[in-house]
C-alpha cells in the first residue's frame, strides 16, 4: 500500500513495508514511536518538492478545494505506471474520490489511514530524508503566508503604506527643494544679482542658469523656451550692466550641477506628485473624491493607516491636524479649533470665512462615512463619494443663499421671517375710519373758502387772462376730483408758498386759483 | 471626538484607546505628547517609546511620534519583575502587580498595552502586560489553574485565535524556539493576524476553519499543546478532529468554555459537565476545570491529556 503525504516542502509517497502490523490500529502508534522504528514501517518512495513558493501556494490550494494540482497528477500517473495495483492511503476523502475518477487508481481512507497519517507526521523529519528541519519550517512559513494573503485576497493595490510613504517624500523633497533652490539663487546671485530680481520663478531660474552658465554668455545664448519675449530682454540688459562679481569656470561648473540637481528633484517631484494621484484613487477613490488627492493622503498618512482612519469618528477627522491647538483649549478651557487638515479641502477653501466652520463639520461627517467604506466596503467605485459631494456641496450652496432652514424641530418649513418695517416712516393717523356716515365728497370747510376768495381777489386780473386756458383742461369729473384732492394738498403748499414769496405768484398758482373758482361755480350749478 | 483627556497622566484621549479595565489601563497615546511631558517612566523606560499610538493592533510606529499615557504606573516608579510559577509567565511588582511576559520584539505593542523595561545588569529586558479581561489564558492563569502546559519550546496550536491578541502572549512564552499554529475563519480578524505574523516568525498564521482539519493539513506538523477558544456549540468536535489529526499522543489540550455559547438555557455547570464527557468520548481526558471568574461570567476552562501513555503495571 502506498501513501500520500502532503508536506509544506513538497509531495512524499511513502510505501508500506508491513501491512501486518496496520491491521492492529490501536496499536499503530507504537510503531512510531522512534524514527528507527518508522522507517522499518514505511519507506520514502518518492519525494517531490516544489520549486517555490508559486508552486507550493498552487498545490495547497488545489488541496483545500479538493482538487488535483497538476504536480499531484504528475507524481500519481508516475505511480500508476509503476504500482496500478497498489492501493494509495490519502488524509481527504474527497481528495480520493477525483484521484479514482481521474486515474483510476483505487484510494482509501479509514481511521486506519488516519492513525498511519499520524504516525507518519510525528516523525516527518526522520522518514524524509535529505530535508533539513530549518527548510521545512521556512517553506512552511512562506507557504502559510502566501496561502492566507491569498485566501485574503490581499491585492497590492490597496496597500496604504506606499501613500503614507509617498505623502511623506513629498514633503521631504520640496524641502529639499526649497533648500537648493535657495541656495542656487544665493551662489549665483555673488555673480549675476539682478537675474534674481527678474527672474521671480525658481524653476525657471534654475534652467536659465543651467542654459547659460557664465553672465557674458547672455547676449550670446538664446533664451526663448525658457523665459518670455520681455523678460529676456530685460535679462540681456541686466547682464551687460551687471554689478556681480567675475568667476571662475569651475565655480561656474558647480553652480551649473547644482541647477541640475534642482532640476531633476522637481522633476522627480511632479512625477512623485502623479504616482500619488494615481494611488489614492486605487486605494481610496471616495476619500479623493470628497477632499481631494492631498489632503485625503495627509489625512491617511496622519492617522497612520486607512483602517486606522476609519476608526477615527466624524469629529476626529474633522480637527485631525490642529491637535496642538485643540488640547491647548481644552486645557485652557477656551474655544477648540474648528478645522485641522480638512481646512485645505476644495470645499472648506472655496466659503466665506464666517461659514468655514460649518463646511467642515459638515464636509467631515460625510468624509468620515467614505473613509470607513473605502476601508471596510468590498468594491472600489466612486459612486458613493461622489453622492456624498453632492450632498455637501447642495448644503454649501443652501448656506451661501441664506435660504435657511428652520434648524428645529422638523426642520423642513422655511424660516419665516418678520416684514421688515421702515423705522423712519412716519404714520400719519388716517381719520377715513372715523365716520360711519356714508362717504361724501370732501366738503371744503367755510374759513378755506373764505381764504381763497381773498386770494382770488387780489390776483383778479391774471384770472382773467387764463380763464380760456383752464376751460380746455376741466373737462371730466374724475379730472376735477383729482385736482380737488391735489388742492389739499397744494393748499398746504400754497399758503406756505404765499406766505414767503407773494409776489412770485406763478401760473400754476394762478390755474390753481381759477380750477377753485370753476369748482365753486360747479356746485353752485350743483 | 473622546476627550479622554486626564490633565495628570496624560493619556491624549483620540479616538479609540483601550480605556481602564481593572487593574490595566491600555495605555495608549494617540499621536501627541502627553502635557508635561511625563517622560521619566520607570526606572528603565516606561510604557511609551516604539508604539506610535495607533488604532487597535498598531504597529511599526509610522510617522509622528507619540507618548503613550501610563495608567496605573506612574513614572519613575522602581518595579520588580519575578518569574512565576509557569515557566515563561512573570510577575511585574509594583504599586499595582500585573502579570506580564517577556517579549519577543522589543520595542512593540500589538493591541496597545503597556510595556515594561527592566534592567537586567547590561541588557534591557522588555516585558508585556497581559490582561486577564481580554485573554482566557491569562485568566485562567491569575484563577489559579495548575499546569497551561504552554513553555518554552512548545509547539501549540491555537484554534480561534481571533486578532492575536491572545496569541502573541503565547508566542512570547513559547519563545523563538516554539512554534504557535493560529487557525483562525474571519477575514477581518485574520488580517489582524497577518500583520501580527509578520513581525512574530514563531507565529503561523491559518486563514481556514477549524471544523476541517484536513484542509490545512500541509502547513502543521505534531503539536505539544492545542488551545481552543472558538466559543462554537460543537467545539468538543472540532477540537478533537484536530487532536485526531496534530496532537501528539500524551499531547495535552487547554480548551475555553462558554455556557451561553453551548446552550444557553442550561445551567453553566451542566454545560460543563456534558462537555466534558463529550470530551471524554473522544480519548481526551480532563485533568482540571476551572471558572474563569472573576473576569468573566460563566466561563470555564478545561485542561487534560490526550491519549495518555498507558500506565505500567508493575
Amino acid at each position: 500500500m502506498l501513501v500520500l503525504f502532503e508536506t509544506a516542502a513538497g509531495y512524499a509517497v511513502f510505501k508500506v513495508l508491513d501491512e501486518k502490523k496496520l491491521q492492529e490500529v490501536d496499536s499503530l502508534w507504537r510503531e512510531f514511536e522512534t524514527p528507527e522504528k518508522a522507517n522499518k514501517i514505511v519507506k520514502l518512495k518518492h519525494f517531490e518538492k516544489f520549486q517555490d513558493t508559486t508552486e507550493a501556494l498552487a498545490a495547497s490550494t488545489a488541496l483545500v478545494e479538493g482538487k488535483l494540482s497538476k504536480n499531484l497528477k504528475k507524481i500519481l500517473k508516475k505511480i500508476v505506471a509503476k504500482d496500478a495495483h497498489e492501493q494509495l492511503a490519502i488524509a481527504d476523502a474527497k481528495l480520493g474520490g477525483v484521484i479514482k475518477d481521474k486515474l483510476n487508481l483505487s484510494c482509501i481512507h479509514s481511521p486506519m489511514v488516519t492513525e498511519l497519517m499520524r504516525g507518519i507526521r510525528s516523525q516527518i523529519e526522520g522518514l524524509i530524508t535529505g530535508l533539513p528541519s530549518r527548510e521545512m519550517a521556512a517553506m512552511c512559513l512562506g507557504l502559510a503566508h502566501s496561502l492566507s494573503r491569498y485566501k485574503l485576497k490581499f491585492s497590492p493595490d490597496k496597500v496604504d503604506t506606499m501613500i503614507v510613504q509617498a505623502i511623506s517624500l513629498l514633503d521631504d523633497l520640496d524641502k529639499e527643494l526649497n533648500n537648493y533652490i535657495m541656495r542656487c539663487r544665493e551662489w549665483y546671485g555673488w555673480h549675476f544679482p539682478e537675474l534674481g530680481k527678474i527672474v521671480t520663478d525658481n524653476l525657471t531660474y534654475c534652467k536659465c542658469v543651467r542654459k547659460v552658465g557664465d553672465r557674458r554668455n547672455f547676449s550670446t545664448s538664446d533664451l526663448s523656451e525658457v523665459l518670455p519675449e520681455e523678460i529676456e530682454e530685460d535679462v540681456k540688459a541686466a547682464a551687460e550692466i551687471s554689478m556681480g562679481t567675475e568667476v571662475s569656470e569651475e565655480d561656474i561648473n558647480n553652480i551649473l550641477h547644482l541647477c541640475d540637481q534642482v532640476i531633476e528633484i522637481s522633476q522627480y517631484r511632479t512625477q512623485l506628485y502623479d504616482y500619488l494621484k494615481n494611488r489614492m484613487m486605487a486605494i481610496a477613490p471616495n476619500l479623493t473624491v470628497m477632499v481631494g488627492e492631498l489632503v485625503g493622503a495627509r489625512l491617511i498618512a496622519h492617522a497612520g493607516s486607512l483602517l486606522n482612519l476609519a476608526k477615527h469618528p466624524a469629529s476626529t477627522v474633522q480637527i485631525l491636524g490642529a491637535e496642538k491647538a485643540l488640547f491647548r483649549a481644552l486645557k485652557t478651557k477656551r474655544d477648540t479649533p474648528k478645522f485641522g487638515l480638512i481646512y485645505h479641502a476644495s470645499l472648506v477653501g472655496q466659503t466665506a470665512a464666517k461659514n468655514k466652520g460649518k463646511i467642515s463639520r459638515m464636509l467631515a461627517a460625510k468624509t468620515a462615512l467614505t473613509i470607513r467604506y473605502d476601508a471596510l466596503g468590498e468594491d472600489s467605485s466612486a459612486e458613493m463619494g461622489a453622492e456624498n459631494r453632492l450632498k455637501v456641496e447642495t448644503r454649501l450652496r443652501h448656506l451661501e443663499e441664506k435660504g435657511i432652514r428652520r434648524i428645529s424641530g422638523t426642520g423642513k418649513a422655511l424660516a419665516r421671517a418678520d416684514k421688515y418695517q421702515h423705522k423712519s416712516e412716519v404714520k400719519v393717523y388716517d381719520p377715513s375710519g372715523d365716520s360711519t356716515l356714508p362717504a361724501v365728497p370732501k366738503k371744503r370747510k367755510i374759513e378755506e373758502v373764505e381764504e381763497e376768495e381773498t386770494q382770488v381777489t387780489v390776483k383778479a386780473k391774471k384770472i382773467k387772462v387764463e380763464i380760456k386756458e383752464e376751460a380746455d383742461v376741466e373737462e371730466g369729473e374724475l379730472v376735477k376730483k383729482k385736482k380737488k384732492k391735489k388742492e389739499k394738498k397744494q393748499r398746504a403748499e400754497e399758503e406756505a408758498a404765499l406766505a414767503e414769496e407773494p409776489s412770485t405768484s406763478t401760473a400754476v398758482e394762478s390755474t390753481e386759483k381759477k380750477k377753485k373758482k370753476k369748482k365753486i361755480k360747479v356746485e353752485q350749478e350743483d | 471626538m473622546r476627550p479622554g483627556f486626564s490633565p495628570r497622566g496624560g493619556r491624549g484621549g483620540f479616538g479609540d484607546r483601550g480605556g481602564g479595565r481593572g487593574g490595566f489601563r491600555g495605555g495608549r497615546g494617540g499621536g501627541f505628547r502627553s502635557p508635561g511631558g511625563s517622560d521619566g517612566g520607570f526606572r528603565g523606560r516606561g510604557g511609551g517609546g516604539g508604539f506610535r499610538g495607533r488604532g487597535g493592533p498598531g504597529r511599526g510606529g509610522r510617522g509622528g511620534g507619540g507618548r503613550g499615557g501610563r495608567g496605573g504606573f506612574k513614572g519613575g516608579k522602581k518595579v520588580t519583575v519575578e518569574p512565576h510559577r509557569h515557566e515563561g509567565v512573570f510577575i511585574c511588582r509594583g504599586r499595582e502587580d500585573a502579570l506580564v511576559t517577556k517579549n519577543l520584539v522589543p520595542g512593540e505593542s500589538v493591541y496597545g498595552e503597556k510595556r515594561i523595561s527592566v534592567e537586567d545588569g547590561e541588557l534591557k529586558v522588555e516585558y508585556r502586560a497581559w490582561n486577564p479581561f481580554r485573554s482566557k489564558l491569562a485568566a485562567a492563569i491569575l484563577g489559579g489553574i495548575d499546569q497551561i502546559h504552554i513553555k518554552p519550546g512548545a509547539k501549540v496550536l491555537y484554534l480561534g485565535a481571533a486578532s492575536g491578541t491572545t496569541v502573541s502572549h503565547v508566542s512570547d512564552i513559547v519563545g523563538p524556539d516554539g512554534l504557535v499554529y493560529a487557525v483562525e475563519f474571519s477575514h477581518r480578524s485574520g488580517r489582524d493576524l497577518i500583520n501580527v505574523a509578520k513581525k512574530r516568525t514563531n507565529i503561523i498564521p491559518v486563514i481556514e476553519d477549524a471544523r476541517h482539519p484536513h484542509k490545512y493539513r500541509m502547513l502543521i506538523g505534531m503539536v505539544d499543546v492545542i488551545f481552543a477558544d472558538v466559543a462554537q456549540p460543537d467545539q468538543s468536535r472540532i477540537v478533537a478532529l484536530n487532536a485526531h489529526n496534530f496532537l501528539k499522543n500524551g499531547g495535552h489540550f487547554v480548551i475555553s468554555i462558554k455556557a451561553n455559547c453551548i446552550d444557553s438555557t442550561a445551567a453553566p455547570e451542566a454545560v460543563f459537565a456534558s462537555e466534558v464527557k463529550k470530551m471524554q468520548q473522544e480519548n481526551m481526558k480532563p485533568q482540571e476545570q476551572l471558572t474563569l471568574e472573576p473576569y468573566e461570567r460563566d466561563h470555564a476552562v478545561v485542561v487534560g491529556i490526550y491519549r495518555p501513555a498507558p500506565k505500567q503495571k508493575k
